[in-house]
């Protein structure tokens, strides 16, 4: 296994985890706010908010796979 | 900015209440509230309850007529007053349009539903008489019309040995191909056979046509159906002509049906007005907020109308707290149709900022900053000028067309400063170059560009979260001035440690840190490291504009490299135009949910406060909008 191999691998890694993390917390925020919605219309600015509100993780996993790719002179 | 508020009284004497509402509604400056002094008596809520009730009566009556007519686009006609004989009158007539309207509708519907049968009935008729070779006679073999809903071939197969069983060689079935509703049957068997041949088909769930006992145009399938055709036609005729009618009525009493409603809702609003006075054996006392700039004017408007029988006096601020005064926003003209991105939230409180200006030059720089590219600003920007065009001023699609052509022209500017048309399609076609830097290599400093802002965005709701908080709670301004401070310590020991300040300026923010973290400790309390973290991670949050904005101009890119990957010339064209389709959509709606978050979560959280009460003043419903906003107070 040569070092762009490992590093492509953190790369990945470091974006797809918070990925699957901001997934899985979208999915239940989404399934709460549909119903919160159904009941109080007038909150979907809130639940816009609350929807994307875990995307900061990805955005995070994103700088720092950028982070790694171009340090390890990958990028 | 919010509009400065005054508290007003205003007093006069009691037989003259009625008369002073009548002024302050023309005059639609004041917002009532119900007097705070103690000793006075509260009108009774009982106060103009019959004519209340009556109007209610009268408006339910008209709001059904209005939903019973097809009454749109139509300017009312408001009379000037409106006597009690004029509501009795409206009101009759009200309800003589409305149950013409809804026995209109009602043949209409009904005469439709004959004219759908006859379409399903046709469509069958035209399916049977294909399976027919002769039309059904009368020498004792009696027809059987079916519909075979389900199961393709497999149902048809079943069903032809269930009757194979039952009646062996004695029937004939035909079955047509399967469109629509399903396959289309006919069988046909002797009289006798009818018994047994009705237990197979309700055995097997095959549904059976009740074809009318009489046919139209004689016994034929063919004559039927002609005769079939020419009523439905009629019928369809008859229910154009009673839309025409309910048309007709709609046009005649529209205006007029409006008008009079407007005209109830602000005479109800102006019973709700007076109970909100309150009285002595003599006099009146209403009191109430009112803009400072339009104070002159009601001051002149009473004295002018009363002379010295009334007077307004205007409350001292001492006597009253600012979270108790409504909130009007009040922005230049270029800064107004961002109100509505604000008034998303719940308003401001009184007294402290309106952050409105702030979001009209952060939001579309961070939407440019995003998306830029010249042609995805053009085509926004024509997008915002067609929605411009036709929407209706002050509504709140003409606010949505103003904001997406600040963010388009936006775009169009950071298209140049990256040199992205199209992604590169503007550097391989034009020869066009980025002016500052090419996005799409320049990726740390691309990064460096976004953090940077949000250094910016943090540190300006820091400030403004001090400058509001600096008269009532000095504490509280203190340790948003304290969190400013180090988060431009940080930002420098930062920027000195990777060599873009020079290295001296490290050793000093570092000893700066050091010093500043203990007080902010004493002046937050222990929680406040946990803040100091959260606002690093917020200024970090900002890096989504690098994130999206990369994303964009990769997928424009790999959108025009695929012109040259697909075989046909025209045919990748094409593949790439609707790729840069998908990315243009995603590239207005990715910016505008992250610029919004980015504001509400990153920006308003330093200083904003919400939970002001809306400013409605009372005053004469004229539109339906206003009709609207006054009822829900």
């Amino acid at each position: 296994m040569n070092d762009v191999f490992w590093l492509t691998l953190s790369a990945a890694l470091a974006v797809g985890i918070p990925a699957l993390a901001t997934a899985w917390a979208q999915s239940k925020i989404g399934s709460s706010v549909a119903a919160t919605l159904a009941e109080k219309p007038e909150l979907s600015t809130t639940a816009i908010l609350m929807i994307a509100i875990p995307e900061t993780m990805v955005v995070l996993g994103f700088v720092v796979a950028l982070v790694i790719m171009l340090q390890g002179g990958g990028g | 900015m919010i509009l400065t508020m005054s508290r007003v009284r205003i007093l006069g004497p009691r037989h003259r209440l009625s008369e002073m509402v009548g002024v302050l509604q023309d005059a639609g400056t004041v917002h009532l509230t119900r007097p705070s002094a103690e000793a006075l008596h509260p009108v009774p809520e009982s106060l103009h309850r019959d004519e209340e009730s009556r109007l209610r009566e009268a408006l339910e009556n008209v709001e059904a007529t209005l939903e019973a007519l097809p009454v749109q686009d139509v300017q009312p006609e408001i009379p000037d007053a409106i006597s009690a004989e004029d509501l009795r009158r409206w009101e009759q007539l009200a309800e003589r349009l409305r149950r013409r309207a809804e026995d209109l509708t009602g043949r209409a519907r009904e005469l439709e539903r004959r004219a759908v049968d006859l379409d399903r009935f046709l469509d069958l008729f035209r399916r049977f008489g294909d399976l027919l070779p002769e039309e059904p006679g009368n020498d004792g073999v009696r027809s059987w019309f079916l519909v075979l809903r389900t199961g393709g071939s497999d149902s048809t197969d079943r069903l032809r040995g269930a009757l194979e069983e039952k009646l062996g060689e004695g029937f004939e079935l035909t079955v047509g191909e399967e469109r629509g509703e399903g396959r289309a049957a006919v069988l046909r068997a002797s009289g006798e056979a009818a018994r047994g041949i009705d237990d197979v088909l309700s055995g097997a769930g095959v549904e059976e046509v009740g074809l009318p006992t009489r046919l139209p145009g004689g016994a034929s399938l063919a004559g039927a159906t002609d005769a079939m055709r020419e009523r439905r036609s009629e019928l369809r005729d008859k229910v154009q002509r009673l839309e025409r009618e309910r048309q007709g009525l709609a046009a005649e009493h529209g205006p007029g049906l409006l008008g009079v409603r407007l005209a109830i809702r602000d005479r109800l609003a102006r019973i709700e007005a007076l109970r909100t006075a309150a009285r002595t054996d003599r006099a009146f006392v209403l009191e109430g907020w009112v803009p400072e700039e339009e104070l002159d004017g009601l001051r002149q408007r009473i004295e002018n109308d009363f002379g010295d029988a009334a007077a307004l006096e205007k409350i001292a601020t001492e006597k009253w707290r600012g979270e108790q005064a409504p909130v009007a926003l009040s922005n230049p003209r270029i800064f107004r149709p961002f109100e509505a991105v604000t008034r998303m939230l719940p308003l401001p409180t009184y007294g402290s900022i309106d952050p409105t200006p702030y979001v009209a030059v952060f939001f579309p720089m961070f939407f440019g900053i995003i998306l830029g590219d010249v042609a995805y600003g053009l085509t926004l920007g024509a997008l915002a000028a067609w929605l411009h065009h036709r929407s209706d001023a002050d509504s709140i699609l003409r606010s949505v067309s103003e904001v997406a052509g600040a963010c388009a022209a936006f775009t169009v500017v950071f298209g140049f400063v990256y040199g992205e048309f199209l992604g590169d399609l503007g550097h391989r076609v034009f020869g066009l170059e980025p002016l500052i830097f090419d996005r799409e290599d320049a990726l740390i400093p691309f990064l460096g560009l976004a953090v940077a802002l949000g250094v910016v965005h943090v540190l300006i709701g820091f400030i403004l979260g001090a400058v509001s908080s600096v008269r009532d709670e000095p504490r509280e301004a203190v340790g948003r001035g304290l969190y400013a401070l180090m988060v431009v310590l940080v930002a420098v020991a930062l920027l000195a440690a990777v060599r873009i300040l020079p290295g001296a300026f490290f050793t000093p923010a570092v000893v700066a840190l050091l010093v500043a973290f203990p007080v902010l400790i004493i002046v937050e309390g222990v929680l406040a490291p946990v803040e100091l973290i959260s606002t690093l991670g917020n200024v970090l949050s900002y890096a989504r504009i690098m994130a999206l904005g990369t994303a964009s101009v990769v997928m424009a890119v790999v959108a025009n490299e695929l012109v040259g990957t697909v075989g046909s010339a025209l045919v990748g064209a094409l593949f790439g135009l609707l790729f840069h389709l998908v990315n243009f959509a995603l590239g207005v709606f990715g910016p505008t949910i992250h610029g919004l978050r980015l504001h509400y979560v990153e920006f308003f959280d330093k200083f904003y406060s919400p939970g002001g009460e809306q400013y409605r003043p009372f005053r004469h419903v004229r539109s339906e909008d206003r009709a609207a906003a006054s009822l829900d107070t």
